[in-house]
């Protein structure tokens, strides 16, 4: 139970706006302030999921808009508890993270009681009741049973606990995001089974109307509850959700919600026949191509694009910043900009966002996903432009120092007014390249669930499991992106040389 | 009057001594020509003048701006102030002119007068427009240096010097880097300068330009100023090195 990577949609614009007004500076703590509004009024209560889990949680092509059974469920009990619920949307394995770290309240997402989570979570009342099903190709007659898993391989999500059941089978864990993808490694033949709850299995079924895979027999006779979970200490809150979904449970406004979904009451432990209603029966290849080009091109507007700009321009001013104090001859200045230059280029520019997203996370500086992608691609930009800039200023002739200079002009006229502009021609065409790759590599963000092009695309790919067609569409947004970019450069270059022969 | 005073100039690069205490005086409106065999501290000598390179001991003063090399000011800031008012009281000409190749002509002889000295671009460039003109550039005020000859080139770059006023114009070897048929444009453009009253030093190897020009006549060699006198030193010299040195240079020329 876990699904492609997801995120934070709802900062998105503030944090933006926030960025663009100081770039460099740090924002921190957008999540104190959504306290501070909850004493007026309604208490925020802010909701991780994934959005990317049909039927459970994902968003609606035709409305554009967060749906599922447990976004339902979770709306029906903020609405019963008084809450104003703010949803954001990441990975499965990373919305227990963002729990601790307090980024959210509560995690609506099919999530399974289990001892271990018990000992570190809250749980309510279980509002889904599943059972384990193994999954194998049609072809495939020889499992029917866990104990046929021993020595095979699953594809399985690493934190769900349907893998460490199969792991428990003596099965070898293949990691996947997701059920759609590991299904394709099923009928890919690269993996033998897959272990799953009965109510995703099915839903697959039907909205993708394959023959290619079958459920080939039960995973255990246990049935799994399913509950919304809370952070340790914040009994209150969960109090108040278990009340409100058992109102919820004896109006039967649970079985109303699961009806819809299903066609069956999950809300309740009976081994009721499912007849699982497709969320995406009917779609044809065409149709989920053309249903994602806007969230797609959404994404780029509102995440690529703000995300290269902003982190161009503030890692460009650090990079100037590094390249005069590598040049000021003051060794307190060089050797720390020297040593800074040397981490950047020499470690992966993922660590680097995981350290900034996660890791100051752990230490009191909470960014919202945006600004921490922000704030790592800028830090990455500097180190290589920083380089790129030095070399750029160390190109322009000693002769023009010497001419500024006896003209009466100061270091920094010197800098600003002879030695940059010249530098700058030099430098365009370098910083052109560090422009496209930075284009490119936006779409790390969505691992640290900040929303853009790439995240649209894996939603899309998740809801229809079409992920030739859909990634292919999303590299020639990018291609697209980087070809406008590089037309610009060569005007840009073209006037930065006029005064050349 | 006395315009320009060096006094005891000495400067070292690493283990090499290339000026061992130069001592000399400009009056206003004269032309001094330094000559010398090469490594002589001819040209160190003028970059002392403006302070491109710092002397390790002695005096210069030009003007009211004057700097005691033996007895700067501790404080930066202070320090800073003097060179950059001893540094107003010149303007340099590179052997290899050094002009802003991303500004045009106009915007080379521009920069030092309004974004050093504040004036109001208006008058500044009515200014610059009649120094180019001065120096035979009239029409070519938009072309970047890349469109200009090196003779041009060169006389942008005294037209920039002069842009800024100066008390006196320091010229460094101003034709070493042109080919042979483009000398005598620019030495044409300094003799000019000079019948008008500048006060000049000259670095050159141009010994018949130097007999028309030089009201004063400095030979360095070895660190040290040699000999000294009027234009007369350049035809008659007293000391035999100079003797030597003039015969050379005349017969490669």
């Amino acid at each position: 139970m876990s699904r492609p990577p997801s995120a934070v949609r709802l900062l998105l614009l503030l944090v933006a706006t926030a960025l663009l007004t100081a770039v460099g500076a740090v924002p921190v703590q957008a999540a104190g302030q959504d306290r501070a509004a909850a004493d007026g009024e309604r208490r925020v209560v802010r909701v991780g999921t994934e959005g990317t889990y049909p039927p459970f949680t994902f968003t609606d092509p035709e409305t554009d808009e967060l749906t599922g059974y447990d976004i339902e469920v979770m709306k029906a009990v903020g609405e019963r508890a008084g809450w104003d619920l703010r949803f954001t949307q990441g990975t499965f394995d990373a919305l227990f993270p963002a729990l601790d770290a307090e980024r959210i309240d509560v995690i609506a997402n099919q999530v399974t009681i289990n001892d271990e989570r018990e000992a570190r979570y809250l749980f309510t009342q279980p509002y889904t009741f599943s059972r384990g099903v193994i999954v194998t190709a049609s072809d495939t007659d020889d499992i029917t049973s866990l104990a046929d898993l021993k020595g095979r391989t699953t594809a399985q999500s690493e934190t769900s606990n349907w893998a460490q059941v199969a792991r428990d089978a003596g099965a070898d864990v293949q990691s996947v995001e997701g059920f759609g993808p590991a299904a394709e490694l099923l009928v890919q033949g690269r993996v033998d089974a897959i272990v799953n709850d009965n109510i995703a299995v099915l839903d697959y079924l039907a909205s993708t109307g394959s023959d290619e895979i079958k459920i080939a027999g039960d995973a255990g006779e246990e049935v799994s509850r399913q509950a919304l979970v809370f952070r340790q200490g914040d009994e209150a809150l969960r109090d108040e959700a278990d009340a409100a979904l058992r109102e919820l449970a004896a109006d039967g406004t649970l079985a109303e919600i699961s009806e819809d979904y299903f066609g069956a009451d999950v809300s309740v432990e009976n081994d009721a026949d499912l007849d699982v209603a497709g969320s995406d029966s009917g779609r044809s290849r065409w149709d989920v191509v053309r249903d994602a080009a806007w969230p797609m091109l959404r994404g780029a507007l509102v995440g690529t694009i703000p995300l290269t700009v902003i982190s161009f321009v503030a890692g460009l001013a650090l990079a100037l910043a590094l390249a005069l104090a590598r040049l000021s001859g003051v060794r307190l200045l060089d050797w720390p900009a020297r040593a800074y230059v040397s981490l950047i280029r020499g470690t992966p520019l993922l660590v680097q966002l995981f350290i900034v997203f996660y890791g100051l996370g752990q230490v009191g500086l909470k960014l919202p996903s945006f600004a921490a992608a922000c704030l790592a691609l800028s830090l990455n930009v500097a180190g290589y432009a920083a380089e790129v800039i030095r070399a750029s200023i160390l190109s322009v002739p000693r002769g023009q120092f010497e001419a500024a200079t006896t003209i009466g002009m100061d270091s920094w006229q010197t800098m600003r007014r002879i030695v940059l502009p010249q530098a700058s021609r030099i430098a365009v065409p370098p910083l052109g390249n560090t422009l496209l790759s930075l284009i490119k590599d936006t779409a790390l963000a969505s691992v640290v669930l900040a929303p853009e092009l790439f995240r649209a695309a894996q939603d899309a790919a998740a809801l229809s499991t079409e992920y030739l067609p859909l990634y292919c569409f999303a590299a020639l947004y990018y291609w697209v992106i980087c070809y406008l970019v590089s037309l610009a450069q060569q005007p840009l270059e073209r006037r930065l040389g006029r005064y050349a022969v | 009057m006395t315009l320009v005073e060096a006094h005891g100039i000495t400067k070292s690069f690493g283990d090499q001594t290339v000026l061992r205490g130069v001592d000399f005086t400009a009056e206003r409106g004269t032309a001094t020509v330094l000559l010398g065999p090469s490594g002589s501290g001819k040209t160190t000598i003028l970059r002392s003048l403006n302070v491109l390179e710092t002397p390790d001991a002695g005096r210069v003063r030009i003007g009211d701006a004057a700097v005691d090399f033996d007895d700067l000011p501790r404080d930066k800031a202070a320090r800073r102030r003097q060179i950059a008012a001893l540094r107003a009281c010149s303007g340099m000409v590179f052997q290899s002119h050094h002009l802003f190749p991303h500004k045009t002509a106009l915007g080379n002889l521009l920069e030092g007068p309004v974004q050093v000295q504040g004036r109001p671009v208006d008058e500044a460039t009515a200014d610059a427009r009649q120094l180019l003109e001065r120096v035979g550039l009239a029409g070519r005020e938009d072309a970047y240096p890349s469109q200009l000859s090196g003779g041009q080139q060169q006389r942008v770059g005294i037209a920039r010097a002069l842009a800024l006023k100066p008390e006196v114009l320091l010229l460094d070897e101003p034709t070493s880097a042109l080919d042979p048929e483009l000398v005598g444009e620019v030495l044409a453009v300094v003799r000019d300068l000079a019948a008008d009253g500048w006060t000049m030093l000259i670095v050159t190897h141009e010994v018949r330009f130097a007999r028309d020009v030089a009201d004063q006549v400095l030979f360095l060699d070895g660190g040290v100023v040699a000999e000294r006198g009027g234009a007369e030193v350049l035809t008659d010299p007293r000391e035999e090195r100079t003797r030597r040195f003039l015969s050379r240079v005349l017969e490669a020329g």
